[in-house]
């Protein structure tokens, strides 16, 4: 017997935390599902105001998400593929809203859009960021840029740059060797970025709240409306809320795991 | 016809140096040299893929220096295949076709034609990751190819496959430049390879050619020490060369060598060990070296015998069973060794640069 504990008591250590933490994570979403009544849930999801919340979090998320994609491709195959000046700073810069408070990423847009010139001339042009829907696009984009880049430039570092160099050889310039060949291979990889990016944008709220306020049925995303009905002390709503977004993140995440996971065997 | 004049270029850990080589309408060139020697680079400057930072290339007479890749009808074969995973073995081959606009009938056409030479026809509708490595090759082979480009480059096209498909690689490669007739440059850094494959090879070493010449040549006579230990030589001496009575020799040690070359002073000397013949009798001719030796050691080689003998310089030479019986080969036994003073060859001391290990 103590020979047996001596030999398996690491083991026994090991599985025992991890079983504690599983119980502990899937208490947690237990009893946020099963906080409100099944009635009260139905009610919240039928509700005007949670499904313009629903819609906005999609909608804001699915844009910022593609803006995401269209701005990290470029500079993913510039990181991966050049050589230039300023390279290490440059990449440092970018990756510093990595490690940032999303608040404070939301104070800095506020104060750049709200008290700048340029700020001032956008919104002359229409461009308002202020208060409103578009400033929760950006709010969203500007979180989730830093690691869309990094995991396309670890995506497109993982890939040999010869097989562009064939593709060159046989025909194709740079940008048709790039869209032919290393990005349906990064395939993967962008889906699984993709998919956090927009899991994360939905549930973005630091940022979103700092330059777009919390008004209801015009600046509500999903997790603002959280916030609201709990400070209203409507529990029970925000339980289905919360739900919500348990279900929609943990959709995401199923869809990173399965090209994440997958992903770089070329 | 490829000229490559005073081609200069640094990129990452390697460089070319003032690299000027003239290939052939139609020869098949290999560059040989250890790794590290800038070879890649070298082909890959000649693709387009890399600006040389020095230097011009003229392909057919045309100046192609700046011109991209896509535009110069350069194909590369890597020793990585480079096939593209999320296409068929069809898409694959035909898709050097399909990014030049060729209409649909003609690539299918092309790309029955290409997979039928290379024997991948049932291969077609796969994914390269389900292949076998010489599956693979042949099918990046057929890639290139089908676009019937004007110069075929070859990375080191056989590294990567086992032995046994090699040696039917080595068949393939030389029908293929039969039948496409294309200008080829294959680098590679075996010997053997090279000698079996090229009409002509060019020997690379610090991002500099070195020796170009026939295969042979380089095999017997190569232009400096290093080239000769690169090439599997033995029996490589240092010396010191004299006409005397119209005939060079050479002292070694105890020993003097007759060669028919005519290079004096201080020499290097090398001897291949096949050329070596070992009876019980003295060959007493002008064109002959014919030495007195004791056996040193004997070594089964499996397919041949190599024997080790002291004839005042320690000898290597290789014999095949039968004649070793003949001679009644064994350690301490007295025989005479007999080479040409033709297959004496002498190069300068020379040295370029260090041996890979």
């Amino acid at each position: 017997m103590k020979i047996k504990i001596k030999q398996h008591g690491f083991k026994l250590f090991t599985i025992t935390v991890t079983l504690a933490l599983t119980f502990y994570i899937a208490f947690l979403l237990f009893h946020i599902v099963t906080y409100a009544r099944f009635s009260r849930f139905t009610h919240a999801l039928t509700s005007p105001e949670i499904l313009f919340a629903l819609k906005m979090s999609v909608f804001t998320a699915s844009i910022s998400t593609f803006l995401c994609v269209i701005a990290a491709l470029p500079t993913a195959y510039a990181l991966s593929r050049y050589k230039f000046h300023g390279k290490s700073i440059i990449t440092t810069l970018l990756d510093i809203p990595i490690a940032l408070p999303s608040l404070v990423v939301g104070f800095g847009l506020l104060l750049f859009f709200g008290a700048t010139p340029i700020g001032k001339t956008l919104e002359e042009i229409g461009l308002v960021f202020v208060f409103t829907p578009l400033g929760i696009i950006l709010a969203q984009f500007t979180v989730n840029i830093s690691s869309m880049i990094r995991v396309m430039k670890a995506t497109f570092s993982s890939i040999n740059p010869r097989y562009e160099h064939v593709a060159r050889t046989l025909g194709c310039t740079r940008f048709q060797a790039a869209a032919k060949v290393l990005l349906p291979m990064s395939r993967q990889g962008l889906i699984a970025a993709t998919a956090i990016a927009w899991s994360k944008g939905i549930g973005e709220f630091g940022a979103v709240i700092m330059i777009a306020g919390s008004t209801r049925m015009k600046t509500e995303t999903l997790p603002i409306s959280l916030f609201l009905e709990m400070s209203t002390g409507n529990l029970e709503t925000a339980a289905a809320v919360a739900s919500i977004l348990i279900v929609m993140s943990v959709c995401s995440l199923a869809v990173f795991e399965k090209y994440f996971k997958t992903h770089n065997h070329f | 016809m490829i000229e490559i004049s005073h081609i200069s270029k640094r990129y990452d850990n390697f460089s070319l140096e003032d690299i000027s080589l003239t290939i052939r309408e139609k020869e098949y060139m290999v560059i040989l040299g250890p790794s590290g020697a800038g070879k890649t680079l070298l082909l890959e400057t000649i693709a387009g893929i890399h600006q040389p930072d020095k230097g011009e290339i003229r392909l057919h007479g045309k100046d192609i220096t700046g011109m991209p890749p896509g535009e110069r009808h350069i194909a590369v074969v890597y020793q990585d295949y480079m096939l593209f995973p999320h296409l068929t073995l069809e898409q694959n081959i035909g898709f050097g076709l399909k990014a030049r606009k060729t209409a649909s009938s003609i690539i299918e056409k092309k790309i029955n034609e290409s997979a039928e030479m290379l024997g991948i026809t049932h291969l077609l509708h796969r994914y390269p990751l389900t292949l076998s490595g010489g599956e693979q090759q042949r099918a990046a082979i057929a890639r290139a190819i089908v676009t019937e480009p004007a110069v075929l480059l070859l990375d080191e096209p056989l590294s990567a496959v086992d032995e046994f498909t090699t040696e039917r690689l080595h068949r393939e490669l030389k029908r293929i430049h039969r039948l496409t007739g294309a200008t080829t440059i294959h680098i590679t850094h075996r010997f053997d390879e090279a000698y079996l494959l090229g009409d002509r090879i060019a020997v690379m070493n610090n991002g500099k050619i070195i020796q170009v010449d026939s295969p042979p040549v380089i095999f017997r006579k190569p232009a400096n020490l290093w080239i000769a230990q690169f090439v599997g030589g033995k029996n490589i001496f240092q010396g010191h060369a004299a006409i005397i009575n119209n005939v060079n020799h050479v002292k070694v040690g105890s020993a003097t060598i007759k060669s028919s070359s005519s290079l004096i002073g201080e020499v290097r000397l090398s001897i291949r060990p096949e050329d070596i013949y070992i009876s019980k009798h003295t060959f007493n001719e002008p064109h002959l070296n014919s030495l007195t030796a004791v056996v040193t050691g004997i070594t089964d080689r499996g397919r041949f015998i190599e024997a080790q003998i002291d004839a005042g310089i320690p000898l290597i030479t290789v014999l095949s069973r039968q004649s070793a019986h003949k001679v009644e080969l064994s350690p301490g036994k007295e025989v005479i060794v007999t080479f040409k003073t033709d297959d004496v060859h002498l190069f300068t001391t020379g040295h370029q640069g260090a041996l890979p290990v």
